[in-house]
């Protein structure tokens, strides 16, 4: 048996007016599920359960993010997450506030033959 | 969006990819279309095609597009855009139009799906081949 990747999901998240890096690794996380209907692992035989999921964020002042948080939008599988710092970071004319965006990979892979 | 494209035989659907495209001006059907299509097949890497050694060419690729004028789509360009398999294009009634009366323009959404099929019998690791449900 081997660990072999099947997929990667690819997605993008903001957080527009409240520079919170959770909310924009989460949102990008969710973009990247949501654009993909996975039925993969049962067409080989497995269990959607059996699926893991590394889960890479980039996204500014990555310490902030909770994990356990983003990690909560995994519907199925064993999910772990890396953050690193990335995505964007665009501040407003007067300094203020910022508009963050993180960039998301969920790479689903499978114990295979 | 509730058509499909016609089904291709014994092999499993193994994703689904989503998307949605827009033309902002012009009311081009066919360039949201290709959008859409696009922002399908960007949002996954089909990793399952090297580790299970697939032949990309035996790959049924089905492609179903909703717009709300589905004659207005050019489908032989939506099948240049895919880079594996034989694909089937179907074009039915969905999307959307935003009217901009003063203006006598329209913005046209698109949306589009692309499921990927294999025969999964075919594989060495199908030990214990299943239909499976639909997730997500």
């Amino acid at each position: 048996m081997a660990v072999k990747r099947m997929v990667l999901e690819f997605g993008m998240g903001t957080d527009i007016s409240g520079a919170d890096p959770t909310k924009a690794a989460l949102r990008a996380l969710r973009d990247a599920l949501s654009h993909n209907s996975l039925s993969i692992a049962t067409a080989l035989g497995q269990s959607p359960e059996a699926m893991t999921i590394d889960v890479h964020i980039g996204v500014p002042r990555p310490d902030k993010v909770d994990g356990a948080r983003v990690l909560a939008a995994l519907p199925h599988g064993k999910g772990r997450v890396t953050v690193v710092d990335g995505g964007l970071e665009v501040h407003d004319d007067v300094g203020k506030a910022s508009t963050l965006i993180a960039n998301a990979c969920a790479i689903v892979s499978l114990d295979i033959q | 969006m509730t058509g499909a494209a016609v089904a291709q035989g014994d092999k499993t659907r193994v994703i689904l990819e989503l998307g949605s495209g827009n033309d902002l001006h012009g009311c081009d059907y066919t360039k949201a279309a290709l959008r859409a299509v696009a922002d399908a097949l960007h949002h996954s890497s089909l990793a399952f095609i090297r580790s299970l050694k697939i032949d990309k060419t035996k790959l049924g690729v089905e492609v179903t597009i909703g717009v709300q004028r589905p004659d207005l789509v050019q489908i032989e360009e939506i099948k240049a855009l895919l880079p594996v398999g034989s694909p089937t294009v179907g074009v039915i009634k969905g999307g959307l139009d935003v009217p901009d009366p003063e203006h006598d323009d329209a913005a046209v959404i698109a949306s589009a799906a692309v499921a990927v099929r294999v025969d999964v019998s075919a594989l060495a690791t199908s030990g214990k081949r299943a239909r499976p449900p639909e997730r997500r």
